[in-house]
């Protein structure tokens, strides 16, 4: 391990438990890092922008390859910070508009051919007894749980009698996948922490032993 | 062994009494030193709890397994540094895998803050263990800005997308770039992501171009693309930690998702008890206040 490798390691474990510390209370070393974070990742980003954008994909292929054309998506973008001015703020609703325009072309294709047909097809399941029980439960299961859940999510008539039924089964329903999001929610967060500790044992704490061994 | 029994004993005893403390002084911070405990300890000793492999993460696994050797895969990096913990044991796993049936490996990422140097430094790091050379085994095209004309626009040529890769080559002058110019040459796609941007994966490159995808994100984004499994859209799916655990087992590379799901399993028990006792607590605290009533 060289100077450099074992200095990034330190400053990614005083960093780690700076921000741990907030679990004890606000202090000075929390604010410390979250002003560095915030700060550093804005800086990252304005360069990589200009790097990866600007640069890249409208400068450079102007300039080496004569693709004038790309002047004007470049002005639609200066004109966004039309919005900064008092008098000329409508100006960025033209690159809005294009932006509004567009988005919506390309997506009203794909979230149609690739969500909702799909989704609506795999739910649309045969409650026949050709098949096994295990398969026509679970069938059974997904066809009166999405309908009960529509049935919560209608709001033209009061929830009352047996649309008031229907919609407690879909609450139910709902509930259930809230819960299942819940146990998968605190499993990332475990992980999270569980990553950090490992980094604090094996590369923080065995690059200490590493230097004295 | 006996030491080992009687430690986890004690660290059982002491989640509880850090319990006790919790409810008697009504401060989180007795959770959190518990939670503490319960994850430092098996990190410090290692604990194998047995784990069963889900089916969605055998089923990601035999459709890489059933490539033809030398297939091109594009495997993504779409992920912040901040979920490092879940995500990179799944492209380590999936590197394992590929490299091992000598597939040409493609990766590129949609995530600008740490997307293109951790794909750079995990991809590197691997090719060096299995001896692969950069340009004809596997190559980073890096980061893109504006995540949908990237994914669309791939699909007529990666190269009008991306002219040069990570480092600024050429991809003309790449041997490996030579036989892929759009998905048509790629032959599965392999998704890590810690975002919705598998979404755009799936309704975009799946729905219109017909590439299978694979995915393996965290844990919080799982249940949102279970949807997509049952459908048949996507195919296989790892779910943050217990699926990278479960996909490092299936390649035969034990790492630290492996070794974290001992402490992931301890934390869950515990807070499984902490909902029980809470719950019991609460309710002899309101028989006790209808009596007093």
């Amino acid at each position: 391990m060289n100077v450099i490798e074992f200095l990034q390691i330190w400053i990614a474990a005083f960093f780690t438990l700076a921000l741990f510390s907030f679990l004890y209370k606000d202090n000075p070393f929390y604010k410390f890092a979250e002003h560095i974070f915030a700060g550093l990742s804005a800086g990252y980003y304005i360069g990589l922008v200009w790097h990866a954008v600007i640069q890249q994909q409208m400068i450079d292929p102007m300039v080496n390859n004569g693709k004038w054309w790309l002047i004007f998506p470049g002005l639609l973008g200066v004109l966004m910070f039309s919005r900064f001015t008092k008098n000329y703020h409508w100006i960025s609703r033209i690159s809005l508009a294009f932006v509004m325009g567009n988005t919506a072309g390309i997506f009203l294709l794909s979230e149609l051919h690739g969500k909702v047909l799909p989704q609506i097809q795999s739910t649309m399941l045969s409650l026949s007894f050709n098949q096994s029980f295990g398969a026509w439960l679970l069938a059974l299961v997904v066809v009166i749980g999405v309908i009960t859940t529509l049935i919560f999510f209608y709001f033209s008539k009061e929830h009352k009698g047996v649309l008031g039924g229907t919609a407690r089964v879909g609450i139910w329903f709902i509930m259930i996948s809230f819960g299942a999001h819940f146990g998968y929610t605190v499993m990332a967060r475990i992980s999270l922490l569980i990553g950090r500790v490992q980094f604090l044992i094996s590369d923080w704490i065995g690059s200490v032993i590493r230097l004295f061994s | 062994m006996s030491w080992l029994v009687l430690a986890y004993v004690v660290l059982i005893l002491s989640g509880f009494a850090l319990l006790y403390m919790t409810f008697k002084t009504n401060d989180r911070r007795f959770i959190y030193i518990a939670v503490a405990f319960y994850v430092i300890f098996p990190v410090l000793i290692t604990l194998n709890l047995p784990t069963e492999i889900s089916p969605e993460a055998r089923q990601l696994y035999d459709a890489v397994e059933g490539l033809p050797d030398s297939s091109t895969v594009m495997l993504t990096f779409d992920y912040y540094p901040s979920t490092l913990a879940e995500t990179e044991p799944m492209s380590r796993a999936a590197l394992n895998q590929l490299f091992r049936k000598d597939c040409k490996v493609l990766t590129m990422t949609t995530i600008p803050l740490g997307g293109p140097s951790i794909a750079e430094r995990v991809t590197r790091e691997m090719a060096r263990k299995y001896g692969k050379t950069y340009g004809v085994d596997f190559v980073n095209l890096g980061y893109k800005a504006n995540y949908v004309a990237v994914l669309k626009g791939m699909g007529s040529s990666i190269e009008t997308i991306y002219p040069t890769d990570n480092s600024g080559t050429p991809l003309e002058q790449i041997p490996m770039m030579k036989h892929i110019k759009n998905y048509g040459d790629i032959d599965f796609i392999f998704v890590v992501a810690d975002n919705g941007i598998l979404d755009y994966w799936m309704s975009i490159v799946n729905a219109q171009y017909r590439i299978r995808v694979g995915a393996g994100v965290t844990a919080v984004m799982a249940p949102k693309f279970f949807a997509y499994l049952s459908s048949g859209q996507m195919t296989g799916l790892l779910g943050g930690m217990k699926g990278a655990g479960d996909y490092e087992k299936l390649v035969n590379h034990p790492g630290t998702a492996s070794k974290g799901m001992a402490a992931q399993s301890l934390v869950h028990l515990f807070i499984i008890m902490s909902v029980i006792v809470g719950n019991v607590i609460f309710f002899i605290d309101k028989r006790k206040r209808r009596k007093r009533a």
